[in-house]
């Protein structure tokens, strides 16, 4: 059974050819690699390949199948799709279009501002939204011009993370 | 002399907890108050009493200064420690707490406020024959007077709100023809952000470091200070590392900026701990720049080089003690390092990344402290600093520092939050900073190198593949079969599943 795997851009493809309790056998599009490999339940990951220790700690993100991994010096952003997801994906086709049309809170905060109402028009650039988290305020500006859709917040309201917050038309 | 048998802690984060370990070691029982976001909060675990004070935000509770002498007086604290940020530096709470019959962890309301106040600041220091940065020492009132000052001091100058701080109302001006529109816009941010648009114009020095001296005063007229601390490394004006000896002190500049330390602490008659920050530029000429009279966030470098105690001694000099070692007896021993650690995006302009602790993994072995406050599932609110701890090592020299920093960083492993740890190691790496040739600049000049992309290790990619590929499989296998009777298919797990069985 192979099953794709997407890293920020790259989408590989996954297999295990061979397992034998902790020691694998495994395909990663066309390099295969044995392994060692040991895990518990929150996440922490120790990968021996070919006598190199890999240290990995992978986080579940809030929708499913989706994964931050921590290595040594870097994060990564991973999605799993298997049979399932690819079946969602193509039925809501139209949903990519999604983040060119809409402005999202890249982190939890609480909303300082929204200088802007439904109905109005606006031009790339413009501020629609100002955020304040940690002491810091961030402004979010239009990625296109349109006209304001949706606002789903309000002023002193608080939001998370990859929360979509205003949609443009 | 009057005994302090219970303190309560005026503020949060890892700066509470750190007070509370100190208050432990003295048989002081301590007092915590939260808001609303601080409930789960590591100081009000720690502590032996926590009061609730108001909602999340710090106007509406940690800096409702009648909520908390009301907190203290309730529970009958003999003394409030304000640590530092909130009301550390506000002279109506000092002044209410002695007022309420409480011992203010600090000194003075009128130091503070003489202090505070930056022209006042200046002409106290002048006074006490204290070299100032060349500027006015009154408010310039008018534009006219501001731009004649200017002139008179000569270009490039820093122009800042006489009632300011963090970094509003400030401006440097380089090139004559920005004099006007830029004394203009410094003028109307001071009269927006504090209602008064009086500035004072100050000298620019190039390339600067900043360089602190801790002091100490008792309330028997015993001054003296703890020795330097470098903070050159900074980010929009906040410092990220800071390390003691500074590798630009000399023996003799060093006897020379710590009397005049001294000498500004004893102008002001100051009691506890208090720092005074200088600017020294590369002629080693140093001015002072201003006096912090609270608790530092980098103290724990001067603890670790003088071994003493900075919160106790505060404790001390609060009850009444006079300092019980001279001058002479205090050494620097050795060298300490402290690297702040952010919750922040480095790559997106060091933005705030609140968010839940998934996992913490801290530093130890030889050398290392780690003053923090998070732990395993915690939420970092989003109502307060993103600083989550500060690592302190501390080794023979500088060279070993820095190596045994480099090692404490490696093992220091947070999740769920993006974090400077990675930033951090890269400083360490870098030349200037490994030669100790850096100053205020030191970010913006090697940003480059410092926010290149990492390059991973051979595979490593496909290895976070791997790890993902068999976390999503296990899912699967618990959405499926949750009540296998022997599920471990690897040695950690089955641990897991012995364990379970035993507590049966």
């Amino acid at each position: 059974m192979s099953i794709e795997i997407k890293l920020d851009k790259r989408i590989a493809s996954v297999e295990i050819l061979k397992q034998f309790e902790n020691l694998l056998e495994i395909k990663v599009d066309d390099k295969i690699y044995q392994v060692d490999l040991m895990h518990n339940d929150e996440g922490i990951f120790s990968i021996l390949s070919n006598g190199r220790s890999f240290n990995i700690e992978l986080v579940p993100q809030p929708k499913p199948k989706h994964y931050t991994a921590y290595t040594l010096y870097d994060s990564y952003d991973l999605e799993v799709i298997d049979a399932e997801s690819r079946y969602l994906r193509n039925r809501t086709g139209g949903a990519q279009m999604l983040s060119e049309n809409s402005i999202t809170s890249p982190m939890p905060g609480k909303v300082v501002k929204i200088p802007v109402s439904v109905g109005d028009e606006v031009k790339k650039g413009d501020t629609l939204i100002t955020i304040s988290a940690m002491k810091m305020e961030s402004e979010y500006k239009s990625p296109i011009d349109g006209k304001i859709a949706i606002i789903h917040v309000s002023e002193g309201s608080t939001v998370d993370a990859n929360q979509v917050l205003i949609e443009i038309e | 002399m009057k005994k302090i048998n219970k303190i309560l802690i005026a503020n949060r984060g890892e700066i509470a907890v750190r007070i509370m370990r100190t208050c432990r070691e003295m048989g002081i029982s301590t007092v915590a108050v939260f808001s609303d976001a601080d409930r789960t909060s590591m100081h009000v675990r720690y502590a032996d009493e926590a009061y609730h004070i108001g909602p999340s935000p710090s106007s509406e509770s940690y800096l409702k200064a009648d909520k908390i002498i009301e907190v203290a007086k309730k529970c009958n604290a003999d003394a409030i420690h304000p640590g530092y940020g909130f009301l550390s530096e506000n002279a109506a709470f000092s002044r209410k707490c002695t007022e309420n019959g409480i011992i203010f962890i600090g000194p003075t309301p009128e130091v503070i406020e003489k202090m505070g106040d930056k022209i006042s600041a200046r002409l106290t220091m002048i006074a006490a024959g204290v070299p100032v940065v060349p500027g006015t020492t009154e408010s310039v009132k008018t534009e006219k007077e501001a731009i004649d000052t200017i002139m008179e001091i000569g270009l490039p100058v820093m122009v800042k709100a006489s009632a300011g701080g963090g970094g509003k109302g400030m401006r440097l001006i380089t090139e004559e023809k920005d004099i006007t529109s830029l004394v203009r816009s410094a003028r109307s941010e001071a009269k927006s952000s504090f209602g008064n648009d009086s500035v004072y114009v100050e000298k620019y020095i190039t390339s600067p470091h900043h360089i602190e001296f801790q002091v100490l005063g008792d309330q028997h007229g015993n001054f003296l200070h703890l020795f330097e601390r470098e903070c050159s490394v900074q980010r929009r004006h906040q410092k990220m590392i800071e390390e003691t000896p500074s590798p630009l002190m000399t023996p003799e500049l060093r006897v020379k900026m710590g009397e005049y330390a001294v000498e500004a602490a004893r102008a002001v008659n100051y009691t506890g701990a208090g720092t005074i920050e200088f600017l020294v530029d590369n002629d080693l000429n140093f001015y002072f720049l201003e006096m912090n009279t609270r608790l530092q966030v980098e103290h724990p470098i001067t603890e670790r080089v003088t071994g003493i105690d900075l919160v106790k001694q505060q404790i001390l000099i609060a009850e009444g003690h006079p300092l019980k070692f001279s001058q002479e007896q205090l050494r620097q021993t050795g060298h300490a390092i402290e690297c702040r650690i952010y919750a922040e995006d480095t790559d997106n302009n060091f933005m705030p990344n609140p968010g839940k602790i998934y996992n913490i993994t801290q530093p130890l072995g030889l050398g290392v402290r780690t003053d923090g406050y998070v732990y395993e599932g915690y939420e970092i609110p989003i109502y307060y600093d993103s600083m989550i701890s500060k690592l302190i090592v501390w080794a023979e020299n500088r060279t070993e520092a820095i190596e045994r920093m480099k090692r404490a960083l490696y093992e220091y492993k947070i999740t769920g939050v993006k974090t400077t740890i990675k930033f951090l190691e890269r400083i360490m790496e870098t030349p200037d900073f490994r030669s100790g040739n850096y100053d205020t600049n030191f970010i913006e000049k090697n940003k480059d190198s410092l926010l290149a992309a990492t390059k991973c290790a051979e595979n490593c990619e496909d290895m976070v593949i791997i790890a993902t590929y068999i976390e999503y499989l296990d899912q699967l296998n618990i959405a499926q079969t949750s009540k296998e009777m022997y599920p471990a298919k690897n040695r950690w797990k089955k641990y897991t599943y012995q364990k379970n069985f035993e507590r049966l």
